[in-house]
């Protein structure tokens, strides 16, 4: 099903902005909220797994509702889970289109990556402390 | 110890009332500062020592190394980039500054992905704003414009707009306005006297409608623009016109969506307009407690805000041909150097692939996603806590962040300046 | 230990000692100038050129929040200037807004050693002197803004001119200013609101006081701390036709003049000379304020000469800004900055075919050629608000001839000598009047003199300009290019006892001194330990008391100047 992504900064997500490779950022940075009604239409319950494909790539994120977005709207926190699905395009400003990201949205059964293994599916090595 | 009037090094903010409590080299309670603030100052999750890769494993290696490994792979490239800036102080943009021009790199800060379209929109039609206490003092209406600031800027309202009281606004709560404009309800919207709800994409419909009520050409204003009606539209319009002093603040949800820093450049101009009528201002919600020094650092040395290049041998400036987002896209650049922030994490993927593909510098206290892209990185002192130096808040007042304590980390000054030391030797 | 230089054979005008034209030798050492050269002494040359005490700019926008605004607002005007690096010299970018480095090498290549920043935000003083620092090859200085101080205007409302002192002297120390500046005192503070003041007995919003008492007031407390300066006055109405009244009564409100100098200086002056009521009928009143500067001689003004051309308007005084804004159509930035003071800026265009800009072109030029005496009116384009100071020598060349201001009527509009009076001026000034405009009066009336600058006998700083033009074979009045041409590009500026520009290069990294001052008061009057005075940091300024301050560090060769303050 198709969604309109929008992206955004939250205090969890900034308050973990020294601890990127912790399970509490991954969690937060890889979760997608949506409407209820959206979630129904999709078949998903909160924290089911979900897989995300925009025009940058494809991630899988966890579901949690949110009842202030409107319909049709989806939100992620700024992040690199955001990231594997924005498009590098920028239309001559130097900047993304990270708040209009049309997605496609599945049910699935696969986990959502932590940062270290993201990073190396784009061609990194994970450094583990 | 308790020390005072501790400056947070966080969000564009930048407050300085902290009070924290301090033993040996160790935080131990934050008063006054919110989460952020707290888990930045309590946090104790730094890189214990420089790191490189080599082949297929990471190692431990020395600061002298690591430094000289940097310097040869920034001489060793053609265009190199260095990028970031946003997270260190003002003495250590302008080392990165001059190493930049000694190198003919190209020189970018997090405005690119972030206020770089307010800058634009600046470029074309000015800036009418003010700093933050005139705000706090005089403000009766307030506009939240596609920011968020509970989550972004937690003690944005309580230290300069919504919750606070000010020399002319006795009562805050009696004499303030607030009205948020957003395309989903959020913390903030909860709190506002008027939420105007657009569509996605829309904002700049919405701004010019204002524009022509202000104008007095309402009479053209259809039954609804972008989802909003034109009953709310010549509310809002009505409010900023009666209000005495009025304070716009803008977030990402002008500079990221459709339009971009048109969104910007027609809320200056609705600013502009009001100005005709009453008093107002407009304010970017600057993300970093330093991104605004790094714009200023950039262009009181070479003219340009963000986005410099200098591998013509003049400081040359093409926003989406000089910018790094656009430069990894076209992977153009064959070296990276990252200061003091993380495009891994912020930088849409492919130009994270490609910063995985080439020699990539980090200097950075923490781990973050960049780190894993990076073949080394050098911790530094945080800023504000083991280091000091200057910032800038987000409306351009310039505050000295306090240095609690020493640890062993060299700051970036120290680290920059012994990179820049043996480019300069190289370079004759 | 610096080695020393001896100048041979150079043609020197040193007004405040009195030399007017006399081949003679200069010996450096150390940094300063010396009876005799030190054996081994590297040997310049001079060859009969006209060398002057190095150039000192007593009002010019070169650091700080608004001028770095006006540069990143305007990358065409970036472009419009850059230049590459070359030996020591960084890229440089900026045509009326040049960078900090711009700027410095650009002042250096005319010869200027020293420079007073026009305006200077006390709660955004830092800003101010990491520019300085970028600006190497200049001593700077900072005009301290005070025109819509609030615990200013409330000592001026409560009569208390001893605590309007007291707050002076604990501001200028605390961010390391040099002098007091008011810039359309009590509209700054009306701006707030969006509003102005509209003539000096008109009261500020709230506060109750009218500029003319923020102005005395300022004036008795800058004489109670025995500032250098005088007070520094950019007068209400700037730009409004007919504000020559204004300026008037403003320069009625000068006190007889103390021993050593003025006690008001107005700025940029030509901006405060119009007579008329609408742009329509704008005229020059210069002949009126030249007058009354004659009969004054306890007021100082500089020239605000504008040139034709591109440029950028930048000032403290936001409400006149913003109606240049609603005038121009053009981008416009505006800085409030809280309990203290405001900003604006705004691209110009200074155009022959307009008959409103040729006048305020001629009235510059008759303010210096009617003021009879050269110490009283200081060149100046407000740079960059007139013209950028690049264009310093062409003012010099069109004040020292007749005929390049005959010249200059063909190209403009032809109306213009209906409305002014400077075509029938003869005078020309000559090689003494320029050294006094462009250096000696101003170290006199910023009262530097004191701590070596503006001159060159032994003992002062090593500051010397030596410029390719040759008096005793130069008719200024005729070889007007020759003179543009000289005093645009030094043979050699020499800055505190070192060759720092040669033939337009710079050719050393600077060290700089910023220099500021400190008026010592009774413990009584030290506003830090005032129970008023630090209340406005806990509930109206959005920064501590103690984050306030600008720290040593941001001077690393500060020069202090103390005075005793008779309180």
């Amino acid at each position: 099903m198709n969604f309109l992504m929008t992206t955004g900064r939250t205090v969890r997500q900034g308050s973990y902005v020294e601890r990127k490779n912790t399970a509490p950022y991954r969690d937060e940075a890889s979760c997608i909220r949506m409407n209820p009604v959206d979630m129904f239409d999709l078949l998903v319950e909160e924290g089911d797994a979900v897989r995300v494909t925009g025009a940058g790539g494809s991630v899988v994120m966890r579901v949690r509702q949110d009842p202030m977005l409107p319909r049709g709207l989806v939100f992620v926190c700024l992040g690199p889970y955001a990231n594997a699905l924005a498009s590098p395009w920028t239309h001559g400003t130097g900047m993304p289109d990270f708040k209009t990201v049309p997605v496609s949205i599945e049910p699935t059964t696969e986990q959502p990556l932590p940062v270290s293994a993201l990073m190396r599916e784009c061609g990194g090595m994970p450094y583990e402390d | 110890m308790r020390i005072e009037d501790v400056v947070c090094p966080f969000c564009g903010c930048l407050c300085d009332d902290l009070v924290v409590s301090v033993e040996g080299t160790k935080v131990l309670s934050v008063e006054n500062g919110c989460t952020l603030a707290t888990e930045k100052f309590t946090g104790d999750h730094r890189l214990a020592h420089p790191i490189r890769r080599t082949g297929g494993a990471w190692e431990k290696t020395t600061y002298d190394d690591a430094i000289r490994e940097t310097a040869e792979i920034l001489l060793d490239a053609e265009r190199p980039l260095l990028y970031g800036w946003s997270g260190t102080f003002v003495e250590a943009q302008t080392l990165g500054v001059h190493m930049a021009e000694l190198l003919g790199a190209v020189i970018d800060n997090t405005s690119t992905v972030c206020h770089g379209p307010s800058i634009l929109a600046i470029q074309e039609v000015g800036h009418p704003g003010c700093t933050l206490g005139q705000v706090k003092n005089r403000a009766d209406v307030i506009v939240y414009w596609g920011a968020n600031p509970i989550e972004a800027h937690p003690r944005h309202m309580s230290r300069y707009t919504t919750f606070t009281d000010g020399f002319f606004v006795k009562s805050a709560f009696r004499d303030r306005k607030v009205i948020v404009v957003d395309i989903r309800e959020t913390d903030s919207s909860e709190i506002a006297d008027e939420f105007v709800k657009v569509t996605p994409g829309g904002d700049y419909a919405v701004l010019t409608a204002l524009r022509m009520i202000v104008r007095g050409k309402g009479d053209l204003v259809p039954a609804t623009v972008s989802g909003v009606t034109r009953e709310q539209l010549f509310r809002v319009a009505e409010i900023c016109l009666s209000a005495r002093f009025g304070a716009i603040f803008f977030g990402l949800g002008l500079t990221m969506s459709r339009g971009k820093s048109k969104n910007i450049r027609n809320a200056i101009e609705l600013t502009e307009e009001l100005n005709r009528h009453t008093k107002f201002t407009i304010s970017p919600m600057r993300g970093h407690w330093n991104v605004y020094g790094s714009n200023e650092v950039f262009t009181w040395i070479t003219g340009y805000p963000y986005a410099v290049d200098f591998s013509r041998g003049i400081a040359f400036y093409n926003p989406g041909e000089t910018t790094s987002v656009d430069l990894l896209r076209r992977k153009e650049c064959d070296a990276c150097l990252v200061v003091a922030s993380d495009p891994g994490a912020h930088f849409p993927r492919a130009c994270a692939e490609h910063l995985a593909s080439i020699p990539t510098v980090q200097i950075d206290p923490h781990m973050n996603a960049t780190t894993h892209l990076s073949r080394i990185q050098i911790p530094v002192a945080v800023t504000g806590i083991d280091a000091e130096g200057t910032a800038y808040r987000m409306d351009g007042v310039p505050i000295r962040t306090r240095k609690l304590f020493s640890t062993g980390y060299p700051d970036d000054v120290s680290v920059l300046g012994r990179i820049y030391s043996l480019v300069k030797e190289a370079k004759g | 230990m610096t080695q020393g230089i001896l100048i041979k054979n150079a043609y020197v005008i040193d007004p405040l000692s009195g030399i007017r034209g006399e081949i003679m030798d200069i010996a450096i050492r150390d940094g300063r100038i010396v009876e005799d050269a030190l054996p081994g002494s590297e040997v310049i040359d001079a060859g009969g050129c006209l060398t002057l005490p190095g150039g000192i700019d007593s009002h010019s926008h070169v650091c700080g929040t608004k001028v770095n605004f006006g540069r990143y607002m305007s990358p065409e005007d970036m472009r419009a200037g850059r230049t590459s690096r070359k030996g020591v010299m960084h890229v440089t970018s900026g045509y009326s807004v040049p960078t900090t480095f711009g700027n410095s090498y650009r002042y250096s290549t005319m010869g200027y050693t020293t420079v007073l920043e026009g305006a200077m935000a006390p709660l955004e003083a830092r800003h101010t002197h990491e520019e300085f620092t970028a600006t190497p090859h200049q001593d700077m200085l900072a005009n301290t803004l005070f025109d819509g101080n609030w615990s200013v205007m409330e000592a001026v409302r409560e009569k208390d001119v001893k605590r309007a002192a007291a707050i002076v002297a604990w501001t200028l120390a605390a961010v390391k200013g040099f002098a007091i500046k008011l810039t359309n005192p009590g509209g700054t503070e009306a701006w707030g609101w969006g509003k102005d003041v509209s003539h000096i007995h008109d009261p500020v919003p709230y506060f109750e006081v009218t500029p003319a008492e923020i102005i005395s007031t300022m004036i008795q407390a800058n004489e109670i701390l025995r500032l250098p300066h005088s007070v520094h006055l950019h007068c209400n109405n700037l730009g409004v036709p007919g504000n020559f009244r204004t300026t008037l009564e403003t320069m009625d409100l000068a006190p007889p003049a103390g021993d050593d100098r003025q006690t008001l200086y107005l700025t940029h002056v030509q901006f405060h000379s119009y007579g008329g009521t609408t742009w329509r009928d704008i005229s020059s009143k210069s002949e009126e304020i030249a007058r009354s500067l004659n009969s004054k001689p306890q007021v100082v003004i500089d020239m605000g000469q504008i040139m034709f051309g591109r440029t950028t308007t930048m000032t403290a005084d936001g409400p006149m800004e913003f109606k240049l804004y609603m005038l121009h159509h053009n981008k416009w930035s505006n800085h409030d900055v809280e309990l203290e003071t405001g900003s604006g800026i705004i691209p110009v265009y200074y155009s022959r075919k307009s008959l409103v800009n040729c006048v305020m072109w001629a009235i510059g030029l008759e303010l210096a050629l009617l003021a009879k005496n050269p110490w009283q009116c200081l060149l100046s384009t407000d740079n960059p608000n007139g013209a950028p100071f690049v264009k310093y020598p062409e003012i010099i060349a069109l004040l020292m001839s007749r005929r390049m201001r005959e010249n200059e009527r063909k190209e403009i509009d032809p109306r213009t000598e209906h409305y002014v009076p400077l075509f029938a001026l003869d005078r020309e000034l000559d090689w003494y009047d320029i050294a006094v405009m462009t250096r000696a009066g101003q170290a006199k009336a910023m009262g530097i003199t004191r701590i070596g600058k503006g001159h060159l006998s032994p003992g002062a700083q090593a500051d010397v300009a030596i410029y390719p033009l040759k008096p005793d074979n130069l008719d200024p009045s005729v070889d007007y290019q020759q003179v543009m041409a000289g005093f645009s590009r030094t043979l050699y500026t020499i800055k505190r006892g070192r060759v720092v520009a040669r033939d337009g290069d710079v050719v050393v990294e600077g060290a700089n001194s910023t220099i500021w001052t400190r008026s010592r008061v009774p413990p009584e009057y030290d506003m830090g330990s005032d129970p008023e005075f630090t209340r406005k940091f806990d509930q109206y300024y959005t920064v501590r008391l103690r984050n306030y301050p600008v720290q040593d560090v941001y001077l690393p060769r500060g020069i202090c100047i103390e005075t005793e303050a008779a309180l």
